[in-house]
């Protein structure tokens, strides 16, 4: 017997007895419950979307990459905002200086998303926004530059993520409080469902969840509790169900377990279609149906050796088409550096491209349906899947589970067990922790100069602000605050302070001047390395090495775990703060979307040793540099910086010339990061004398 | 070389310096023998400046929402012109030894304001919600100017008779529908408070506060014995209401107490438990043998089962500390 990480068993061989009581194995695709396929004709007719999430820099360059991707055979479009915007700043806020362009195009108006569009029909291409926070200015924004395109906002088709309630358990790209944030997501459906008919309302994520370490029944189990939240919410808005339910879809990350993700995606549907029915007894099937978009795991990607990163997209993008994904996107094999660059964007691409057109396996519906081994572990998933949604139900609903931290806890328990399990080699990563190769080539990766991008955005929000009819702007944001303190609806408010040309971070403002700006506290698991690591000798040498540490020095070794910028994807600092505090070290963590000069206050009031600065989004290039000059002005020069994260080699040099004492890339082992912490400090120790 | 490190300290703490006053709290609570006349110097040369704030304990159950307050609370009161200091301590590990120390992400706003000082302290094994060094730094923290000082502390159901002993004020921040277990942790912490403030009176949670709110002034009311029952405010930290009730309460309880002497003779029975304890701990912990610490483990399971009285364990203690 294997076990997998889901605890699901799996036996060497599978037999007829192991389908005995699936219930579903006569069913046929595009019927109840769904398993096989939501349609009947599935790929035999159309394959599924290409759509690759993408977006950096300025408007135009995302425009010419979508343009470049239109022509190389892409299907639909999926936009990638920077993290100022996903906030809900303008570029010309102090909080983002390192963000702007970053991880996303930055839009900071109608205009610039005008400029996005620019040659690109809105009426034929479906486009998909990650947008959840600030989805109100952004959705509004595009609605009206369709508008100025010609395109009435009934032929507009594509999909708004909207799914905030992911975002207060993992993605951390939240603006106001849950209670706002909710109400933000029933306005959203409800003006969807009444003027753009064919628009996805929400995109119920479990991809993020995946990414942030959710094994695949808590990602299963959590999303569709999102989604039945979700419901709930737009039918006591009054909306009947069969008008929104068929404009929710969905959206799962698919890793390297092969067999489980196929299972996943067809225990989705099962579930989805079954608790839909269950609860809210619609009378049009589509209502049942869970479409999905799938992107493959960009955890899943290793620095090291990155070509071979091609290999486990497509294996992965395999198991999605096979799980019968609507779309999909393939990660680019250079995605654990950086953003993609063209080349790598060209082959994530192509390897769609080739699975759709040269493989066959568009030609057969659900080819694996009927496996002893498949249907049996769809059966196990969903059973699984259920059990935590009926924990969740038990519990008052997903925003309840999430309020009450159970959510949080099982995902980051479940990421730390796996981190582990990686430290140690139990799970092989091919040229990580096994099989591991000396030669190393460096790659050119895409570079976004933050501060360039910056000064273009600035140029026109000065344009934008000198060129708009100032009182018409006023008066839209305060009558979109009246409709925040009263019950109008949000979306439609915004879309006419778009329209007087309200900026995307003035009307988020606005709102945050009802609602307040909602700040997360942290909190991290303990002892869940201990547990792993148990009679490890590597690990008891660490540990005693910091005993060490801190009978000579008169206390522990402390450092201060920081998030700088607005990039607000927690998972490595918690794993690595709660890998070192298991490990005997005082532990600080710090607030999420903090500037350089709060990190600085923070790091000389507690007297830490050390800064480690989590980047995953790119803002280190700016904000670290400001950080040290901040730690010197404080007279704490003595403060290392040490960085953790999505770290591409080419910013080396500069990290090192701000004063950067070690850089600790994707897939470090915890082990190791301390190790050279360790040394460090005792490099420092040896050195000095009293206090 | 010593003396001129805790005097440039001492100096960088009295004109206000962040870095001064951060470092010289790491000094008071190192571990290391070499430390110790240091830190000794350094509270001679900022005794004659201590004294000055206004000490506040916060304690409560975990998920009560103590940092949230303190954050709320503390932002008005910086705005208000106080300097506002927040001594928080936080679990460590029996195992490891390490520690998380989060409080900041709770206190953002506060952490951000420029008339603040947060510092998180690991309890490194210290009994009682607080550490070996609180009541220490708080004197440093008044050395350097901040007149109001919060000291946060998990209640954990036993923890809260230390720090009711070097606060002028406990605050016990208690949440409607906490669960009857936690009653019996409560009934002490209860007895021991100065104040009460039931959190989030708010939303959904409005009635059950009301409703807690007003069987705690009962139930109160009963323990008072003639005199001023303990005061009981319903507060939401985190819209924000009743945080001026709270404040105005225990200024009001300060007042009083510096009317009748309680104030003062709080504060001189804390400086003697501290001596006591201070006194205890160098006699038991830095001078005996390691066998007398194990010895005294044993002696201490003996008195705790009942089976050798205090007066015995305390002879043999002696006894074996004087090598007898």
């Amino acid at each position: 017997m294997h076990e997998l990480p889901e605890g699901v068993r799996l036996a060497p061989l599978y037999l007829p007895e192991d389908v005995g009581e699936v219930p579903w194995l006569a069913s046929v695709p595009g019927a109840f419950p769904y398993v096989r396929g939501v349609r009947a004709t599935m790929y035999t007719k159309r394959p599924w979307t290409l759509r690759q999430y993408a977006g950096f820099s300025t408007a135009e360059e995302t425009n010419a990459f979508f343009r470049e991707a239109l022509a190389g055979g892409q299907t639909g479009l999926s936009v990638a905002f920077d993290l100022a915007t996903h906030r809900g700043y303008d570029s010309d806020h102090p909080r983002v200086q390192g963000d702007v362009g970053k991880a996303g195009v930055a839009i900071d108006s109608v205009e610039d998303m005008k400029r996005l569009f620019e040659g690109i029909p809105l009426e034929r291409a479906s486009v998909s926004m990650t947008m959840n926070g600030a989805v109100l200015p952004v959705l509004a924004a595009f609605i009206v530059a369709g508008e100025e395109q010609g395109v009435p906002a009934r032929a507009l088709t594509g999909t708004i993520q909207n799914d905030i309630l992911k975002e207060f358990l993992v993605r951390n790209t939240f603006v106001y409080p849950p209670a706002p944030s909710l109400r933000i997501v029933a306005d959203v459906i409800e003006h969807l469902t009444r003027t753009l008919p064919r628009f996805n309302s929400l995109s119920i994520s479990g991809y993020h969840m995946q990414e942030a370490g959710a094994t695949a029944e808590l990602e299963l189990g959590y999303t569709l509790a999102d989604g039945l939240e979700y419901l709930r919410a737009g039918v006591a808005r009054g909306l009947e169900i069969d008008a929104f339910a068929p404009r929710l879809s969905f959206f799962f990350g698919v890793g390297m377990n092969f067999f489980v993700e196929i299972a996943k995606l067809r225990a989705a549907r099962l579930l989805w279609a079954t608790l839909v029915r269950e609860r809210f007894a619609p009378n049009d099937p589509r209502s049942l149906l869970l479409r999905t978009h799938c992107q493959t795991s960009g955890v899943s990607l290793t620095v090291q050796e990155p070509l071979n990163n091609v290999a486990r997209t497509t294996i992965e993008a395999l198991a999605a088409v096979l799980g019968g994904t609507q779309s999909l996107h393939t990660n680019a094999y250079d995605e654990a550096l950086a953003l993609p660059s063209d080349g790598a964007a060209r082959v994530a691409r192509a390897t769609q491209l080739i699975l759709a057109h040269e493989t066959g396996v568009t030609d057969v519906i659900d080819p694996l349906g009927g496996s002893y081994f498949i249907e049996s572990l769809t059966a196990e998933l969903a059973a699984r899947a259920r059990a935590v949604i009926d924990e969740v139900e038990a519990l008052g609903g997903m925003a309840r589970a999430i309020e009450s931290g159970l959510a949080r806890r099982r995902i980051e328990a479940a990421a730390a067990r796996r981190q582990a399990r990686r430290d140690r080699g139990a799970e092989v990563v091919v040229g990580v922790n096994a099989f591991r190769s000396e030669r190393e080539e460096p790659l050119a990766v895409r570079f976004v100069d933050a501060a360039a991008v910056r000064d273009a955005q600035l140029a026109r929000l000065a344009t934008l602000k000198r060129t708009r009819d100032a009182a018409r702007v006023d008066a839209a944001l305060e009558a979109l605050r009246s409709a925040a303190r009263g019950d109008g609806n949000l979306l439609a408010a915004s879309i006419v302070a778009a329209r007087a040309r309200a900026a995307v971070g003035e009307i988020s403002e606005a709102l945050a001047d009802v609602f307040g700006r909602y700040e997360a506290s942290a909190t991290v698991l303990r002892g869940v390395y201990d547990q792993q690591y148990g009679g490890d000798a590597e690990w008891a040498e660490l540990k005693a090495r910091v005993a060490r540490f801190a009978g000579r020095e008169g206390r522990r070794p402390r450092i201060l775990v920081a998030k700088l910028g607005q990039d607000g994807h927690d998972r490595g600092q918690k794993v690595i703060a709660s890998g070192l505090a298991d490990l005997g070290f005082d532990v600080d963590l710090g607030p999420l979307f903090t500037t350089p000069s709060e990190v600085a206050r923070h790091a000389v009031e507690n007297d830490v040793h050390v800064v480690g600065i989590s980047s995953q989004a790119g803002a280190h290039l700016t904000l670290v540099p400001e950080l040290r000059a901040e730690l010197d002005a404080a007279g704490a020069g003595d403060i290392r910086i040490v960085c953790g994260g999505i770290v591409p080699a080419a910013d080396l040099p500069a990290l090192e010339r701000a004063g950067v004492a070690a850089v600790f890339g994707p897939g470090t082992r915890v082990a190791d990061a301390a190790r050279r912490l360790l040394e460090l400090l005792d490099g420092e120790a040896a050195g000095s004398n009293d206090g | 070389m010593a003396e001129r490190l805790a005097a440039s300290l001492a100096r960088g703490v009295a004109s206000g310096d962040r870095r001064a006053l951060a470092r010289a709290i790491t000094l008071l609570e190192s571990e290391r023998p070499e430390h110790a006349p240091l830190a000794e110097e350094l509270l001679a040369l900022l005794l004659p400046r201590a004294g000055g704030s206004r000490r506040i304990g916060i304690t409560g159950p975990p998920g009560a929402g103590k940092s949230t307050l303190i954050d709320a609370l503390g932002t008005r009161l910086v705005t208000s012109g106080e300097r506002v200091a927040v001594l928080a301590v936080d679990p460590s590990s029996p195992l490891g030894g390490g520690s998380i120390l989060g409080d900041k992400t709770r206190m953002a706003r506060l952490a951000a304001a420029p008339e603040s000082f947060i510092r998180p302290t690991p309890s490194r094994g210290a009994q009682g919600g607080i550490a070996r060094d609180t009541a220490e730094t708080v004197l440093l923290c008044e050395a350097a100017g901040y007149s109001v000082v919060f000291v946060e502390t998990l209640g954990t159901g036993q923890g809260e008779h230390a720090v009711a002993g070097l606060v002028d004020a406990l605050v016990l921040v208690l949440i409607p529908g906490a669960g009857d277990e936690l009653q019996g942790m409560k009934r002490g912490a209860v007895e021991l408070a100065d104040l009460i403030a039931v959190n989030k009176a708010d939303g959904a949670t409005l009635p059950a506060a009301e409703h807690a709110a007003s069987e705690l002034e009962s139930a109160l009311g009963l323990f008072a014995r003639g005199g001023e029952p303990t005061p009981v405010l319903q507060v939401s930290a985190r819209e924000e209401r009743g945080l001026e009730e709270l404040w105005s309460a225990t200024e009001a309880f300060l007042a009083s107490g510096r009317k009748s002497g309680a104030f003062a003779e709080r504060r001189a029975n804390g400086l003697k438990r501290a001596l006591a304890e201070a006194v205890e701990r160098t006699l038991l912990h830095e001078l005996a043998p390691p066998a007398v610490a194990a010895e005294r483990v044993r002696l201490e399971a003996e008195v705790l089962a009942g089976r050798l009285s205090p007066r015995a364990a305390a002879r043999r203690t002696v006894a074996l500390l004087l090598g007898r």
